[in-house]
């Protein structure tokens, strides 16, 4: 990538003069060389893309992607992972540590920035609260901290032990870390397999009832504002969950939140026929809440749209609803999930390229003269199937697959690196 | 009569939700057939004799599986049958191997049994053989509901506009949400009735009446269907204790006696004598339970035959 003009995109970046309005955008070796309503450049070396009708933003960054390196790296290693956030628009995720071992030290947070350091995407590690995610003991925060620790959290493991809850919000706030919670009370969640409602009562299944989320989160924005510490919300799915938070915010509790993307388009009316490919957790919830979800996104109570990416080979999906795992890949699917949604490109970037940053305090790339590129471009009307020769991750759990989707990422930009697909 | 030349609707018969009201009248008439058949000197017809049926439980049945088995033997089908703990299963060989592994031996239908719900379902997607759901979790228990409702139907003449009570576990029944769906096709009014904590929340968007009072039930109803406490099904505690369960759900004759018409008892076994129902109570006129275990062999004999004329 050495001479590079995107010729009329639409620019989201409310920071840029230049916002929502048709620019030409010029990359020299890296960084932005020139933005203008027209660029007039010519050269053998220059590659045009033409991007009429298209988006450009600040890469998407995800706040919640699994990977399966170490451990699980038949299911995802860094490297098929990246890729797969590439293909997304991602260029920045930040990395769940539910591998084996989990990263619950400095070693384990270190072993993924070195082996990350010079991908397009940008690997953030988020540590453990816990030690080995068993919910018991602290693991060593700040050491964490220190080699590069995004935030903590344990996954989908939830922290049940209230003491040791409290006690992780109050002693991050000495060296300014984030606790992420994941809000399930798991002995009201009990072994349910999918939401508690009409459809799990005439499957026969047992039930997650949203109850088991909004006690959780009653708790800990009790905790949070007793601590006067800050706690960011993962992959929230109830209508409840919505209200309790927008009060808290109200309140001036500071709170932050996400949703995973499919709980915006799908309900649990898709578990009618036991498919796995629809199993995720916290489980698929009903149009209630996925209209609360979408106006909880309008009106800045969730702060950002995540993949929740999970992937798992097919020996763990084909088999019988109870004993499936959970969750489902989709960091190629984000943007054409949230374009389902309804949400418009310049909501989509707020939700999953500027607040994620924010979140994490990490700056925002800008689109001035001089700044390093990173960006993504894409085309929101654009059809594109999702099927095996499109699909970069190794998994192929979704419920998407070869599915026409709308809206297509056409063109990455991060540290240097260029990636560009037709 | 309806036009029956075409047989059953579904291929397999994994729940009653697969089944319409035809459907649900053509297996009672064919039951009927064999019902006479059963009552015979010679009780055995040779109606199956090409067809291979595995009967594979992966939980402990003894009335299901004996009922099946006696169902297959007397249409004359081949039968083998295994017999496998879940857990075993699950740490080793999938259940789609299994299966497979014995269709490989050339058998055409499987009789499946299992405790995670839809496995029947699962299955039925995946190999290619005709699958019976004999119980699948929570979910559905489909020849056991045909075969309660063809004991009412035997009683009455006629299931429509009959008030029936499902009492007990709700929550961890296949046999109620069975029952439930097979009795509104047929057109009967259907309660619920049990402990609080065993009660699904949403039951009542299945079109059911919920009651918790025992007395009120059994006051309203025609039919009162006591089921099993599942403690083998209930990870956690839902009720203090078996005492307690019988001083507020137990059925015994003082109660049934003080009740101002004479209503039909029913329960799909095996009894816990002096949990749910006392001993005179099951052992009374109004018992039909012992009927209910005689038209399951007839009820199931009709679903095979019925099935197997559905090869493809």
């Amino acid at each position: 990538m050495n001479k590079l003009l995107f010729r009329s995109a639409t620019l989201i970046h409310p920071e840029s003069k230049f916002h929502n309005q048709v620019v030409d955008l010029l990359i020299l070796d890296g960084k932005i060389e020139d933005i203008a309503q027209t660029i007039d450049v010519n050269g053998d070396d220059l590659e045009i893309i033409n991007a009429e009708g298209c988006f450009i933003s600040t890469g998407f960054f995800d706040l919640n992607a699994n990977f399966g390196e170490p451990g699980n790296e038949t299911c995802e290693d860094l490297i098929s992972g990246t890729q797969t956030a590439v293909a997304g628009g991602f260029t920045g995720i930040a990395l769940q540590p539910a591998t084996e071992p989990p990263v619950h030290s400095k070693a384990g947070v270190s072993y993924i920035l070195n082996r990350t350091s010079s991908y397009l995407t940008d690997v953030y590690p988020l540590g453990c609260i816990s030690y080995n995610r068993a919910g018991k003991d602290l693991a060593e925060l700040y050491d964490m901290k220190l080699a590069g620790a995004i935030a903590f959290t344990d996954g989908t493991s939830p922290i049940n032990d209230s003491g040791l809850m409290s006690r992780a919000l109050l002693y991050v706030k000495g060296f300014g870390g984030l606790i992420f919670s994941y809000p399930e009370d798991t002995s009201i969640a009990g072994k349910g397999k999918m939401n508690e409602g009409i459809v799990s009562t005439y499957l026969g299944m047992k039930g997650i009832p949203n109850l088991a989320e909004e006690v959780s989160i009653s708790r800990d924005l009790y905790l949070a504002e007793y601590n006067e510490s800050k706690i960011h919300f993962s992959t929230i799915s109830c209508a409840g969950s919505v209200e309790l938070i927008r009060k808290a915010k109200e309140k001036g509790i500071q709170v932050t939140c996400d949703v995973a993307v499919h709980h915006l388009v799908l309900t649990d009316e898709a578990l009618s026929g036991f498919d796995t490919q629809y199993k995720v957790r916290p489980p698929l919830r009903t149009q209630n809440d996925v209209d609360a979800l979408i106006a909880g996104l309008k009106d800045g109570t969730i702060d950002a749209i995540v993949s929740q990416h999970t992937p798992h080979e097919i020996e763990f999906k084909d088999v019988e609803f109870e004993i499936a795992s959970f969750g489902i890949i989709g960091l190629q699917t984000a943007l054409p999930l949230a374009l389902k949604a309804g949400l418009s490109p310049a909501l989509i970037v707020e939700k999953m390229a500027i607040n994620p940053r924010q979140i994490l305090h990490l700056p925002i790339p800008g689109f001035e003269k001089g700044d390093e590129v990173n960006l993504v471009l894409f085309n929101p009307e654009e059809e594109w199937t999702f099927e095996a020769s499109t699909n970069k991750s190794k998994s192929a759990n979704s419920p998407f697959i070869n599915h026409k989707l709308k809206g297509k990422v056409l063109a990455v930009c991060n540290k240097k690196q260029f990636y560009y697909q037709q | 009569m309806s036009d029956y030349s075409k047989g059953l609707s579904t291929k397999h018969l994994l729940g009653i939700k697969d089944l319409n009201e035809r459907d649900i009248q053509l297996i009672f008439e064919t039951a009927d057939t064999f019902k006479d058949v059963l009552n015979r000197p010679i009780k055995k017809v040779p109606s199956l004799r090409d067809v291979t049926i595995a009967n594979v439980f992966f939980e402990n049945s003894t009335r299901t599986r004996l009922s099946f088995e006696l169902a297959q033997k007397r249409l004359s089908a081949d039968t083998i049958n295994f017999a496998a703990s879940s857990s075993s299963v699950s740490k080793g060989e999938t259940l789609i191997d299994t299966v497979n592994n014995i269709l490989a031996m050339k058998v055409d239908m499987i009789v499946i049994r299992h405790p995670y719900p839809g496995a029947g379902i699962f299955l039925s997607r995946k190999v290619n053989a005709q699958i019976v759901n004999a119980g699948d979790g929570a979910h559905e228990h489909p020849t056991q509901a045909l075969l309660d409702a063809f004991s009412i139907r035997e009683k009455y003449g006629d299931v429509a506009g009959k008030k029936i009570a499902i009492i007990g576990d709700i929550l961890h029944s296949r046999v109620a949400l069975s029952n439930i769906l097979c009795l509104q096709k047929l057109g009967a009014e259907v309660m619920v009735c049990g402990p609080t904590t065993l009660i699904p929340k949403y039951i009542g968007s299945l079109g059911v009446k919920v009651e918790f009072d025992l007395l009120k039930a059994l006051n309203w109803c025609d039919v009162a269907n006591m089921l099993r406490i599942q403690l083998e099904r209930q990870d956690i505690k839902y009720f203090p204790s078996l005492r307690e369960y019988t001083m507020m759900y137990g059925l015994n004759k003082q109660i049934l006696d003080s009740l101002d018409k004479e209503i039909l008892i029913m329960h799909p076994g095996p009894i816990n004598r002096g949990v749910e129902i006392t001993s005179d109570v099951a052992d009374s006129k109004q018992s039909i339970i012992l009927d209910q275990v005689e038209n399951g062999v007839a009820i199931r004999m009709a679903v095979l035959y019925l099935l197997a004329g559905q090869k493809p």
